[in-house]
């Protein structure tokens, strides 16, 4: 499998506090997934389509691919002021390729991983704030969930019907993280 | 063609967990039916790689323990060139994952375990979680619980080079050395996660055990098996995380039989039923007898309770003081009240931080010799290690190239799938009753059933919404009488 940027190296580069006074948005761009579990990996083939488009954009990182969650997700975003997480998401009569737009105050329950042996991503991050970490604001935790076929199944392919929609939905998702780092 | 629409995602949602409960006639539980989704094609997916690749492939079978699969895939690779393996390599991937099983134990315990504990079964759901337990307890336990989730994560990565998705053990060792400066960088944080396993141990103490309803929901509530119990032991029959033999043990504590990895496939079977994809192991030699309990049963569990239960004792002293006062309290070794699961994880804290000690006073752990090439390829392997929800067993073949030509995989909650089911219909059956409306209490009470075992299940998916939806369907009659649904 070919090397991908962790969170790890962002995470390494980005310690300490912020700085004083008026600075530039930071943003992290998550590609939420498993690489190796079908459509699964749409997040991270979207962030690394994407990559090259945003990472050159001042305050912007990019990762990849983050295949963490629950409260080690805080490590992925803390010092960060934006979020913006690519993911996959399966819903009753969805149609794979569709993709759907919100941000954590959306969220009753969860964001992306609590698996069955942590706390969700909006307890991770309500603990995170009342400890003192630097942590994004509910409205700016931006979630872009793709509808999938298929994430049950070991492959480093995407389902057909995803492979085709892909083309289209990296063009979309690009324009909509556009508009929201200018929002 | 859609574009963008902005929904609300958690209503509706695939993939979820089920379960379907059947009442008789007279509204009590006539049987239950617990299914998960399954991940599939593992073999298929691996056959035609470079054996020596599959550790750094499975790390992501698991999104929570992708340590445990890479060590149980790296003793089955080291298996398939011939077996021998660098002493330093072993006592530097045994230090590793000692750190790994604490992080994760304090996950569980203080994520899943401590909410139901400190705010109650009964609480909010909205509250019942490690946010509620800060607030109830105070801010210090958060930090510390995030600080030292923090340490023992760093532990890993300053060994082994990363703190997920590992790709450090190779044939024959590991693909780096600790550094004196390294080992001196850990040791003070070796410290303070001993002092945390005390400190959660005297947590326990204070909000379980000082309230005697807790006492008696684990003593002698529902949640009990009259099943085997399975676990990695040394040579005194101490839990051995890493390596050992297994052994099995019936819950009157009499040793069963114990086995060599390679020996598993003629001590363990798998049953199939026609309405689940997921299997359910046995001791083969027992003979599938069916979803039954007691002492001819050949259903056992495989937990960090099961791993206490096998163990006569355990490997180091501090551990050794925790290990007796459970056993104490729950009324003797071994114990079938399965809540106990979570107290389990919390005495084998004090194991990994004592081991953990340990290897930073080993005058060998920083020397350089942590890998000898292999000279050969004999074609087979298997490694078993105790994942943190039970013994994990990767068994894999190749050919004269080294290309992987089978795999086979047991982990942990798969062993557990039986006594999973039963526990279901156990907790079912004891809070619906004749006369007794079904409602939203009974989802959270057969949650802390399975909870328990800490089941694994389909975490290496990160699709929406990430916490496993959950739909129970109660039956009465034939008809669908009655639907729960969480996330979905």
């Amino acid at each position: 499998m070919s090397a991908q940027h962790s969170y790890q190296a962002i995470r390494s580069r980005n310690s300490g506090a912020p700085a004083r006074g008026r600075r530039p948005a930071r943003t992290v761009i998550l590609g939420m997934g498993n690489p190796i579990l079908s459509d699964d990996a749409v997040g991270i083939v979207l962030a690394s389509a994407l990559k090259p488009q945003f990472e050159d954009i001042p305050g912007v990182d990019v990762v990849e691919e983050c295949c963490v969650g629950g409260l080690n997700l805080l490590d992925a975003i803390e010092g960060y002021d934006r979020l913006i997480a690519l993911d996959s998401i399966k819903t009753i009569g969805g149609v794979p390729g569709a993709w759907y737009a919100f941000d954590a105050t959306a969220l009753r329950e969860t964001m992306n991983l609590r698996n069955v042996h942590d706390a969700n991503f909006a307890t991770a991050l309500a603990l995170g704030r009342h400890l003192g970490m630097h942590l994004p604001e509910d409205r700016r935790c931006h979630v872009v969930a793709v509808e999938i076929a298929d994430n049950t199944t070991f492959s480093e392919s995407l389902s057909p019907a995803l492979e085709a929609a892909l083309p289209r939905i990296v063009a979309d998702v690009r324009t909509h993280i556009l508009m929201t780092l200018a929002a | 063609m859609t574009t963008q629409i902005s929904i609300d995602p958690i209503t509706r949602l695939e993939g979820h967990g089920k379960i379907d409960i059947y009442l008789d006639d007279d509204g009590a539980v006539a049987d239950t039916f617990f299914q998960i989704p399954e991940l599939r094609g593992f073999e298929r997916f691996v056959v035609g790689r470079p054996i020596e690749e599959l550790p750094r492939i499975v790390t992501r079978i698991c999104g929570v323990c992708p340590a445990s699969h890479h060590m149980a895939s790296a003793k089955a690779v080291d298996g398939c060139f011939g077996g021998e393996v660098a002493p330093l390599a072993h006592k530097l991937r045994d230090m590793y994952y000692q750190a790994h099983f604490i992080h994760s134990h304090i996950a569980h315990f203080y994520a899943l375990a401590a909410p139901d504990f400190v705010l109650g079964p009964d609480a909010d759901p909205a509250t019942r979680n490690i946010l509620g337990v800060v607030h109830k307890v105070g801010l210090e336990v958060g930090g510390a619980v995030i600080g030292a989730r923090s340490k023992a994560q760093e532990i890993q990565r300053i060994i082994g080079g990363r703190n997920t998705q590992d790709i450090w053990c190779l044939p024959g060792g590991v693909a780096k050395g600790l550094k004196p400066e390294e080992l001196e960088q850990i040791r003070p944080w070796v410290d303070e996660l001993y002092d945390f396993t005390q400190f959660s141990l005297q947590l326990f103490r204070d909000v379980v055990l000082g309230n005697a309803g807790y006492v008696d929901l684990i003593v002698n509530g529902p949640y009990t098996l009259d099943v085997h119990n399975m676990g990695l032991v040394d040579q005194n029959n101490a839990p051995n995380f890493y390596d050992g033999q297994v052994r099995v043990v019936d819950f009157e504590g009499a040793e069963i039989c114990r086995y060599k990895a390679e020996e598993y496939a003629d001590y363990v079977a798998e049953h199939v039923e026609s309405w689940t994809y997921l299997k359910f192991p046995y001791l083969k030699k027992r003979g599938w007898k069916g979803f039954v309990e007691g002492l001819d049963t050949s259903l056992y569990c495989a937990t960090p309770l099961a791993r206490l239960n096998v163990a006569d004792r355990m490997a180091t002293p501090k551990a050794q003081e925790a290990f007796d006062e459970m056993f104490t309290t729950l009324g003797g070794h071994p114990t079938r009240a399965l809540l106990a699961n979570h107290w389990a994880r919390l005495v084998e804290m004090v194991q990994n931080a004592e081991t953990l000690k340990r290897y930073c006073d080993d005058p060998e752990i920083t020397g350089t010799e942590f890998r000898v090439i292999p000279q050969q390829v004999t074609g087979e392997g298997v490694g078993i290690v105790e994942a943190m929800r039970g013994t994990l067993t990767h068994h894999y073949t190749c050919d004269e190239r080294a290309m992987c030509t089978s795999a086979n995989l047991i982990v942990g909650t798969t062993n557990n799938n039986a006594p999973i089911q039963m526990v279901t219909k156990k907790v079912a059956a004891s809070l619906i009753k004749p006369g007794t409306e079904p409602d939203q209490g009974i989802l959270n009470m057969i949650e802390m059933a399975f909870r328990a075992f800490d089941p694994c299940y389909s975490c290496a998916t990160h699709s929406l919404p990430g916490q496993m939806p959950l739909q129970v369907d109660v039956y009465k009659g034939g008809e669908l009488y009655r639907e729960f649904r969480r996330c979905c």
